[in-house]
C-alpha cells in the first residue's frame, strides 16, 4: 500500500511558472507530457473570494476555459495519485462536471459568484496506460475555468464507505508509518499545548494519546477516519481559517500535512495504549467530599474560648482569642487609648465624621463605666452611620449611577437603591432580610404599599448590574448577567463563581454547570433597560403603585406615550409646513411651531403621576439555560437545571419552574447549612473596625483567598452574628466594646519587630481616612457641610438624552451633601475620587486600597476646594475668638480632637508671625494680613499626617 | 522645635547633578534610597533596548487603505460590488477607491500614501504593521481593547502595566502621563489603573496654562507656599518622632516635597519656550503654542527626557477624529495635523540619541471598511488595519504582514491586538505572560490568555 502521498506535479494551466505553498509549478504550456484542451483566459482584476496569498491568487486568476476541457499528463509512473484541481470564476455561476480518469468525480459542480474559487480535491485515481486525465464537462453553452492541477503519488485509496471506523488494531506496516511520521510531530508541534503535560490544555483536545484522539476537542471530533477533507486537524494542519490553524505560527512542510492525510485515510492507526483523557479527568474531576472539607465550606460551630494566662485582661470573648494569640507569639498588647484618640477612632469607624470638641469633652467628663458604650449608641442612632456603613456596601455592590455602556447612560431612579441601602443600615434591617430584599425582594410582597416599594427598590441591586457596549442586535446581556453573577458570589459568598464563565473554577470546586444553573435564574429575570446609544429610551422598570392600581399605572403610561407622540408629530409637521411656506406666511406659523416645540417638551419635562424604580421583575420566559462554551453565547452545550451551587448540596428548581428561582436563590444562600454569609458578612464588620478583615481577602474565601488570621475568632462572630438575629449595630457593639477594639497604636519594639505588619493585633492599627471622610471633615470644618440626605441628582431631563460613545454622558455635580451622595459614573471617574483611591465603579471593591501619591499632595496643595474649604475654616476661628492662642487652641480640638501642646502652640504662633512679616513685605494691609496668615496656617493643618490618619 | 527644613536634601541633592536632564535616574535612585518606593526603578525580566514609550493613539479609526495599506486593486474595483464591507454593518458595500496616490519612501521603499509624505521619509526608521487585528467594530470598545487588551470590562491600561513592571527614573514626576486635551472613546477608563495600585494612574494632560490638575500654585505670595510646607513638615516630624518606624507615615510626609517640585518641574517640561526655532518647526509649531498636536509630541519628547516611563499622545476625540463616515476627504485635515509633529518626533528623538531606547508606537482602535459609507465614506474595520513601532529595539524598515487585494482581511502574519501588545512589552524587557497582578483571586496580565511575541519585529 503506497500511503507515503509525495509532491509530484503540479501545473499552470495558463499562465507561467510559480511556486506555491513550497512547491514548484510548472507552466502547462511548456511542461513536458502535458496536453491541455481549451481556451485560455486571464482576468486579474477580479477579486478573489476568499482572498488567498499573491502566487496563488495570480495562478487561479488565469485559466483554461471552455464547455469540455480536458488535461492530460503522460509519461506517468503506474500507482496511485492523488489529485487537487483548481477552478475559478470570473463572472457568472457555471455548473459542469469534473472527471478523472473518465469518471465522474464530481458531478454538477456550481462554480458561484465572481471571484469564488475552490482547490477541490483529493481524488484518488491510478495511471492508466501511463497517463492521468482531468476532464471538465459543462452544458454545451457552460464554461468551466480551470486554473491548476496539483498531483500527488502515493496515498491510501479513498474507501467506498463514507463512514470508516478508527483502526483498532493496527498493522506493523500502520504502527511503523505512525512511529515515523506522526508520532514525531504530535510530540515536537502538539505536545505543549494538548498533552496532559501541556501547562494548559487548549481546547480541550489531547493529542498525546489514542484516547484524546478518539474522543476529540470542544471544536469537535479530531478527525473523520477516511476522510482528511472532513477531518479538522487536517484542516487546522493546512490553516484553512484563521481561527482553525495549527501549529498557529507556521504550517508545517506540505510532505507533513500529507503523511497526516495519509494517516487519517488509513483510519487514523495508532499504538498508544495510556489514556491520558481518563488521566486528566482524573485529575480535574472534583472530589466533592474533599472539596466541602475547606476550611470555609466548614459547618459552622460555636468555637471553644481559648485559654490565656492573663486572665483579667480580656473584657470580653473578643478578647481571648486575640490575647491568646498574642500569649503563644510571646508579645504583649498595647495599653488602652487615650480618650481622646478613642473617640475620635469610634466617630469616624461610624459615621465618617469627626467629633465635635463637645462630644470629645462630655465623654473625657463622664468616668462612668458605660461611657464607650453610650457613645457608641449615640453614634448608631445618628443617621450618619447609613451614610458611612452603607457606602461600605455599595462598594462591594459596585454602585454607580450610570449604566456603564459605551455612552454611560444616567440612571436618575437608581439613587432610591443607594437610599434603601443608607435606612437599611440605619433601622438595622437584620442581614438575612437585607440579602432576600436585594436578590428577590420584588417577590417578596410586603405587609402593605409602601414595605413592597421598598423591597422592590432593594433589588436595584441586581437592576445596577453593568451594561456594555453600544449594539443593538447581538446586546451582550451575557456579559451583565456575568456581571450579577460574579457581584452575587462575591457579595454574599465569598466566592469567584464567575470563573466557572468559560470552564470549571480552576481553584474552587464550583463547575461550569453550576454557572450556568445560576445564569438560568438572571435569564429568567427582567432587567431594565436604561437606554444605549441607538434605543436611548429606558423601559422595564417597575412602577411603584398599589397593586390594585398596577393596570391603571400602565394605561396612564401608554396614555401619556401617546399624547407625547400627538405633540411631537403636531411640532414636526408645522416645521415641514414651515419649509414649503411662501414668506409672507412664514412669521405667523414660526409662532406657532415654537408654541408646538414649546408644548412638547414641556410635557415631556413633566414628572409622570407616580415613581417607577430601576429595579428587576420576573422575565416573560422563565426557563433553564444551556451552557456556553467557552463563555460563548454562540456555541450552546447541554442544558442545565438551575440549581444552587453543587458544593452547598446543589439544591435545584423542580422542572419547569414557573418562576426564576430568584427568591429559592436567596433561601439557597441563606441556609443553615451554608456557613459562608455569615463568615463572610462577620469578616466585612470586623474589617471597616479594624481595617484589614480576619480573613484578608473579604470577597474571596476560596482556595486563592488568603488565610484568616483568627479563624476561630471568625467562626465565633459568624455565630455571634446569627445568634444575634443577623444584626449589624448588635455586632458593632460586641467589637467595639472589646479591650482589642480600644487599645492604642503605640506597640512595644517587639510587637513591631516580630509582627511587623501587626497581624496579631497587639495594638489597634492606625487607620488613613478614606476619600468620603477626608472631603465630609473638609466641609464640616467649613461649617458648609449639606446634612439633608441627597434625593435625585440633576440629571438633564430623559427626553433630552442624546448620548452616543461619540458623546457620552459625563458630568461632575457640585454639592455640599456628603459624599456618599455624589454622583458615582461607572466610565469616568470622579476625579477626586480617582485620586484618593475611590471605590472602583465598575468592579466589587472589597477594600480600598491606601496609595499615597504626589497628586494627592498637589491636591492639598492647590485645589480651589481645599483652598475655599481653609478660608472657611479660618474664618470661623477668627469670629471664634481674636487670640491665637485661643485659635490654635481651637483648630486642635476641631481637626485631631485634642488639646493643641505647648510646642505646637508656639510653633503656630511663630508660624503666624513669619507669615504676617512676609505678607507685610508683600506690602498687604493689617487687616488682610490677620485672615490670610490664618488661612495659611490652616491650610498647613490640613496637610498633617494627623489629620488623615486616626491613632 | 526649630525648623529643620526637610525640603533642604532634596536640594542638595539636586545641586550635586546640577539639573542634568541626563541624570534624573540617578537622582531618583538616590532619593528613593532606603525607602520602599513603588515607583522605584525595576528592572524588567530580561535585559531590552526600550527604556520607554511613547505611545501615539489616534482616536476615530485611521483607514489603512488610505495610508499604509497599498491596494492597486482597490484603486481599479472601484465601483464593484465584492465581499462583505465589513465593519459595522457587515453588508455588501460598492467599493470605494483610495483616496491618495501611494510612493514608497526611505531605502526600504515601503509604500506609503500621500497622507503621510513626512512619515513616509522616517520608513526606515519603522516597522510597518500592516496585518493588526481587533476583536470590535465599536469605538470605546476597541479603544478599550487597545490600551487594556481587555475590550468589554475595566482592565488597567498598558501604560499603568508598564509603570507597574518598570517603575520610574523621576519621582519628581507621574510614570505614566497622557497627553490627552480632550478626552478619547471609553473616557478615563483608558489611561487607568484599575487594579493595579493608584501610583500607576494615567496622569492625564490637558495643555493650556494649567496642563495638570492642581499643578499651579494657588498661593501666589512668594515663598508662603515654603512656610506652610515647612510648618507642616515640623508638625508631621514631631508626630512622626512618636510614631517611629511608620513608613506609611514619612511616605506621606516625602509626596509634600515630591509635589511641592512638581509644581516646577513639571511646569518646566510643558513649558517649550526654551526650544529652538528649529526644534519648534521640526515639529511643526509655531511659538506661543501650548496646545497643539505638535506641543503634545514635543513635550512627549521633553518627558521622556526627564524620565517619565510611559508617555501617551492621544489625537483627537471621542467626537472629533478620524471616525470619516460621510467623507474620506477629511482624512487630509487629520493626516496634516499628526504627520509633520510625528516625524519631527521620530528625527528629533534620533538625534538626540534617544531613539534607540525610546520605543515609539502609532496605533488607532481599527481601520475603515474597503466598500463605501454613504457616498464619499467608509465605516468601522477591525479585521484588518494597520499600525506601527519605531525605535528601541524595533526593526526599520520593514513592513510585517499582509492583507487581501482589497485589505479587508489579514491574509499573512496576523497581528491581534495581543500580540501587539506582548510584542511592546517584549521590547520593554518583559515576559508577557509573567508580568502579572494577583486580584480577586486570579493572576491578570496585559494581554489575558493570549498573546504572541512577533520576533521578525525584533530587531
Amino acid at each position: 500500500m503506497g500511503a507515503e502521498a509525495v509532491f509530484y506535479r503540479a501545473l499552470n494551466l495558463n499562465g507561467s511558472a510559480l511556486t506555491i505553498g513550497g512547491h514548484a509549478w510548472e507552466s502547462a504550456a511548456g511542461a513536458k507530457d502535458v496536453k491541455v484542451s481549451g481556451k485560455t483566459f486571464e482576468n486579474q482584476k477580479v477579486l478573489l473570494k476568499p482572498p488567498t496569498d499573491t502566487a496563488r491568487t495570480q495562478m487561479i486568476r488565469s485559466s483554461v476555459w471552455g464547455s469540455k476541457v480536458d488535461v492530460e499528463l503522460g509519461n506517468v509512473p503506474s500507482g496511485e495519485f492523488q489529485v487537487f484541481l483548481y477552478v475559478w470564476e470570473d463572472n457568472n455561476n457555471e455548473r459542469f462536471d469534473l472527471l478523472v480518469n473518465e469518471r465522474v468525480v464530481m458531478a454538477g459542480f456550481e462554480s458561484g459568484t465572481a471571484g469564488m474559487w475552490k482547490k477541490l480535491g483529493p481524488w484518488p485515481c491510478e495511471s492508466v496506460g501511463g497517463k492521468i486525465k482531468v476532464s471538465a464537462h459543462a452544458a454545451s453553452h457552460g464554461a468551466a475555468n480551470l486554473s491548476g492541477l496539483e498531483i500527488w503519488s502515493g496515498g491510501a485509496a479513498v474507501p467506498k464507505l463514507a463512514k470508516m471506523p478508527f483502526v483498532e488494531t493496527p498493522t506493523a506496516d500502520q504502527i511503523a508509518f505512525f512511529e515515523a511520521k506522526i508520532r514525531p510531530v504530535l510530540v515536537e508541534h502538539c505536545d505543549k499545548c494538548h498533552s496532559a503535560k501541556s501547562e494548559k490544555i487548549k481546547g480541550g483536545l489531547l493529542l498525546d494519546s489514542r484516547a484524546g484522539v478518539v474522543k476529540g476537542g470542544d471544536t469537535g471530533p479530531t478527525l473523520t477516519p477516511g476522510d482528511p477533507a472532513a477531518s479538522l486537524i487536517i484542516q487546522a494542519l493546512r490553516h484553512t481559517s484563521e481561527d482553525l490553524a495549527m501549529p498557529p505560527k507556521k504550517m508545517l512542510p506540505a510532505q507533513v500535512i500529507a503523511d497526516f492525510e495519509a494517516w487519517v485515510r488509513m483510519g487514523a492507526p495508532d499504538p498508544r495504549t495510556e489514556n491520558t483523557v481518563a488521566a486528566v479527568q482524573a485529575k480535574s474531576t472534583i472530589d466533592w467530599s474533599k472539596a466541602r472539607d475547606w476550611w470555609s465550606f466548614r459547618p459552622l460551630a460555636a468555637p471553644h474560648l481559648p485559654a490565656v494566662q492573663n486572665a483579667q485582661w480580656p473584657v470580653n470573648d473578643i478578647d481571648h482569642f486575640v490575647l491568646a494569640k498574642l500569649e503563644a507569639a510571646k508579645l504583649k498588647p498595647a495599653a488602652a487609648a487615650d480618650k481622646p484618640a478613642l473617640i475620635r477612632r469610634a466617630t469616624y469607624d461610624l459615621t465618617g465624621l469627626p467629633p465635635t470638641p463637645e462630644e470629645v469633652a462630655a465623654f473625657i467628663a463622664d468616668s462612668s463605666p458605660q461611657a464607650f458604650a453610650h457613645v457608641i449608641d449615640r453614634l448608631l442612632d445618628s443617621p450618619r452611620y447609613g451614610e458611612r456603613w452603607g457606602r461600605h456596601w455599595l462598594d462591594v455592590v459596585r454602585y454607580a449611577d450610570t449604566a456603564g455602556d459605551n455612552s454611560d447612560y444616567p440612571i436618575p431612579q437608581m439613587h432610591r437603591y443607594r437610599d434603601w441601602v443608607i435606612a437599611a443600615f440605619n433601622r438595622d434591617l437584620p442581614y438575612d432580610e437585607f440579602v432576600r430584599d436585594q436578590i428577590a425582594g420584588d417577590l417578596r410582597g410586603g405587609a402593605n404599599d409602601e414595605e413592597r416599594y421598598q423591597r422592590t427598590l432593594a433589588t436595584g441591586y441586581i437592576a445596577n448590574s453593568r451594561r456594555f457596549g453600544s449594539r443593538v442586535e447581538d446586546y451582550p446581556q451575557h456579559l451583565t448577567i456575568e456581571d450579577t453573577i460574579d457581584n452575587l458570589g462575591r457579595s454574599f459568598l465569598g466566592l469567584t463563581v464567575n470563573c466557572a464563565r468559560c470552564h470549571d473554577h480552576k481553584f474552587d470546586p464550583i463547575t461550569t454547570q453550576d454557572y450556568y444553573a445560576l445564569y438560568g435564574i438572571f435569564h429568567s429575570t427582567r432587567y431594565p433597560w436604561p437606554g444605549i446609544e441607538l434605543d436611548k429610551k429606558q423601559r422595564d422598570l417597575v412602577p411603584l403603585v398599589p397593586v390594585d392600581k398596577i393596570a391603571e399605572a400602565e394605561a396612564a403610561r401608554a396614555a401619556r406615550e401617546k399624547e407625547q407622540a400627538r405633540l411631537d408629530k403636531a411640532a414636526k409637521s408645522l416645521k415641514e409646513e414651515m419649509k414649503q411656506a411662501a414668506p409672507d406666511k412664514k412669521k405667523a406659523l414660526e409662532a406657532s411651531l415654537a408654541a408646538a416645540e414649546k408644548a412638547a417638551k414641556d410635557f415631556a419635562r413633566r414628572p409622570l403621576p407616580f415613581e417607577y424604580a430601576y429595579a428587576v421583575a420576573e422575565a416573560k420566559k422563565r426557563e433553564d439555560v444551556a451552557v456556553q462554551q467557552k463563555g460563548d453565547p454562540a456555541k450552546p452545550g447541554d442544558t442545565v437545571r438551575r440549581h444552587f451551587l453543587t458544593v452547598f448540596g446543589g439544591a435545584e428548581l423542580p422542572a419547569n419552574s414557573q418562576t426564576s428561582g430568584r427568591e429559592q436563590l436567596a433561601g439557597w444562600i441563606l441556609a443553615k447549612e451554608n456557613p459562608l454569609p455569615a463568615r463572610v458578612m462577620a469578616n466585612r464588620i470586623w474589617q471597616h473596625h479594624f481595617g484589614r478583615g480576619i480573613v484578608p481577602t473579604p470577597n474571596d474565601f476560596g482556595k486563592q483567598g488568603k488565610p484568616a488570621t483568627h479563624p476561630e475568632l471568625l467562626d465565633y462572630l459568624a455565630v455571634q452574628f446569627r445568634a444575634r438575629g443577623w444584626s449589624v449595630k448588635a455586632m458593632h457593639r460586641l467589637i467595639m466594646l472589646s479591650r482589642t477594639y480600644q487599645l492604642g497604636t503605640a506597640r512595644d519594639e517587639d510587637a513591631v519587630a516580630h509582627d511587623p505588619t501587626n497581624e496579631l493585633l497587639a495594638g489597634f492599627p492606625r487607620l488613613r481616612l478614606d476619600a468620603e471622610s477626608i472631603r465630609d471633615t473638609l466641609l464640616t470644618l467649613g461649617g458648609n457641610l449639606d446634612l439633608t440626605p441627597a434625593g435625585a441628582h440633576p440629571f438633564p431631563p430623559q427626553s433630552e438624552w442624546n448620548f452616543t460613545q461619540h458623546n457620552a454622558f459625563k458630568a461632575v455635580y457640585e454639592t455640599n451633601r456628603r459624599s456618599v451622595y455624589l454622583m458615582t459614573q461607572r466610565i469616568q471617574r470622579h476625579p477626586y475620587l480617582a485620586i484618593f483611591d475611590g471605590a472602583d465603579p465598575s468592579a466589587s471593591t472589597p477594600a480600598r486600597p491606601t496609595s499615597t501619591t504626589p497628586l494627592q499632595a498637589l491636591y492639598l496643595l492647590n485645589d480651589p476646594f481645599v483652598h475655599e474649604q481653609s478660608r472657611r475654616f479660618a474664618e470661623r476661628l477668627r469670629s471664634f475668638s481674636s487670640d491665637d492662642t485661643a485659635r490654635i487652641q481651637r483648630a486642635y480640638e476641631l481637626l485631631f480632637a485634642r488639646a493643641a501642646q505647648a510646642d505646637e502652640i508656639a510653633a503656630g504662633k511663630a508660624f503666624l508671625a513669619n507669615a504676617a512679616r512676609q505678607l507685610r513685605e508683600d506690602g498687604m494691609s493689617a487687616a488682610q494680613i490677620d485672615t490670610e496668615s490664618q488661612h495659611a496656617y490652616v491650610r498647613a493643618l490640613f496637610r498633617l499626617n494627623e489629620f488623615v490618619y486616626l491613632d | 522645635m526649630n525648623s529643620p527644613h526637610s525640603f533642604r536634601r532634596r536640594e542638595v541633592l539636586r545641586s550635586m547633578v546640577g539639573g542634568s536632564l541626563l541624570m534624573p535616574g540617578v537622582l531618583s535612585e538616590l532619593l528613593a534610597a532606603g525607602s520602599a518606593d513603588p515607583l522605584a526603578p525595576k528592572r524588567p525580566h530580561f535585559p531590552a533596548k526600550a527604556k520607554r514609550v511613547i505611545f501615539i493613539f489616534c482616536n476615530g479609526g485611521v483607514s489603512h487603505m488610505d495610508t499604509f495599506d497599498p491596494k492597486p486593486a482597490l484603486f481599479a474595483a472601484d465601483g464593484k460590488t465584492m465581499g462583505l464591507g465589513g465593519g459595522l454593518s457587515n453588508q455588501q458595500r460598492v467599493l470605494l477607491k483610495p483616496g491618495w496616490k501611494f510612493r514608497p519612501g526611505g531605502q526600504c521603499g515601503t509604500m506609503v500614501s500621500d497622507l503621510f509624505p513626512k512619515l513616509r521619509d522616517m520608513m526606515d526608521d519603522i516597522c510597518l504593521i500592516r496585518s493588526m487585528k481587533g476583536d470590535d467594530n465599536e469605538h470605546a470598545n476597541a479603544t478599550l481593547g487597545m490600551h487594556t487588551g481587555s475590550f468589554f470590562f475595566s482592565r488597567p491600561s498598558i501604560g499603568s502595566w508598564v509603570s507597574y513592571g518598570l517603575g520610574t527614573m523621576n519621582s519628581n514626576l507621574p510614570s505614566f502621563v497622557a497627553l490627552a486635551p480632550q478626552m478619547p472613546y471609553a473616557g478615563t477608563q483608558i489611561f487607568n489603573n484599575d487594579f493595579l495600585p493608584a501610583y500607576h494612574q494615567g496622569v492625564r494632560v490637558v495643555g493650556g496654562k494649567e496642563p495638570i490638575a492642581d499643578l499651579d500654585r494657588r498661593t501666589r505670595q512668594k515663598g508662603q507656599q515654603e512656610l506652610e510646607l515647612g510648618l507642616a513638615d515640623v508638625l508631621n516630624n514631631k508626630h512622626l518622632s512618636t510614631r517611629a518606624g511608620d513608613s506609611d507615615l514619612s511616605a506621606r510626609i516625602r509626596t509634600f516635597e515630591t509635589a511641592f517640585h512638581m509644581q516646577t518641574e513639571a511646569q518646566e517640561a510643558f513649558d517649550v519656550n526654551k526650544e529652538s526655532d528649529a526644534t519648534l518647526s521640526m515639529y511643526g509649531m509655531k511659538r506661543g503654542d501650548n496646545e497643539s498636536f505638535g506641543w503634545q509630541c514635543i513635550v512627549a519628547r521633553r518627558l521622556a527626557e526627564r524620565g517619565v516611563r510611559f508617555i501617551e499622545v492621544v489625537d483627537g476625540s471621542s467626537s472629533k477624529n478620524w471616525d470619516d463616515h460621510a467623507d474620506m476627504a477629511k482624512h487630509a485635515d487629520h493626516a496634516k495635523r499628526i504627520d509633520q509633529p510625528i516625524a519631527g518626533l521620530l528625527r528629533d528623538l534620533k538625534e538626540r540619541s534617544m531613539l534607540n531606547d525610546t520605543l515609539v508606537v502609532w496605533t488607532t482602535e481599527f481601520g475603515r471598511t474597503p466598500g463605501v459609507d454613504g457616498t464619499k465614506g467608509r465605516g468601522h474595520h477591525s479585521a484588518c488595519f494597520s499600525s506601527w513601532l519605531a525605535g528601541g529595539g524595533v526593526k526599520g524598515g520593514l513592513a510585517y504582514g499582509a492583507t487581501d487585494e482589497i485589505a479587508s482581511t489579514v491574509v499573512e502574519n496576523k497581528v491581534h491586538v495581543h500580540d501587539f501588545h506582548a510584542t511592546i512589552l517584549h521590547l520593554l524587557g518583559f515576559d508577557h505572560t509573567k508580568l502579572t497582578y494577583r486580584h480577586g483571586g486570579r493572576d491578570y496580565r496585559l494581554t489575558d490568555v493570549f498573546g504572541n511575541v512577533i520576533s521578525e519585529m525584533l530587531a
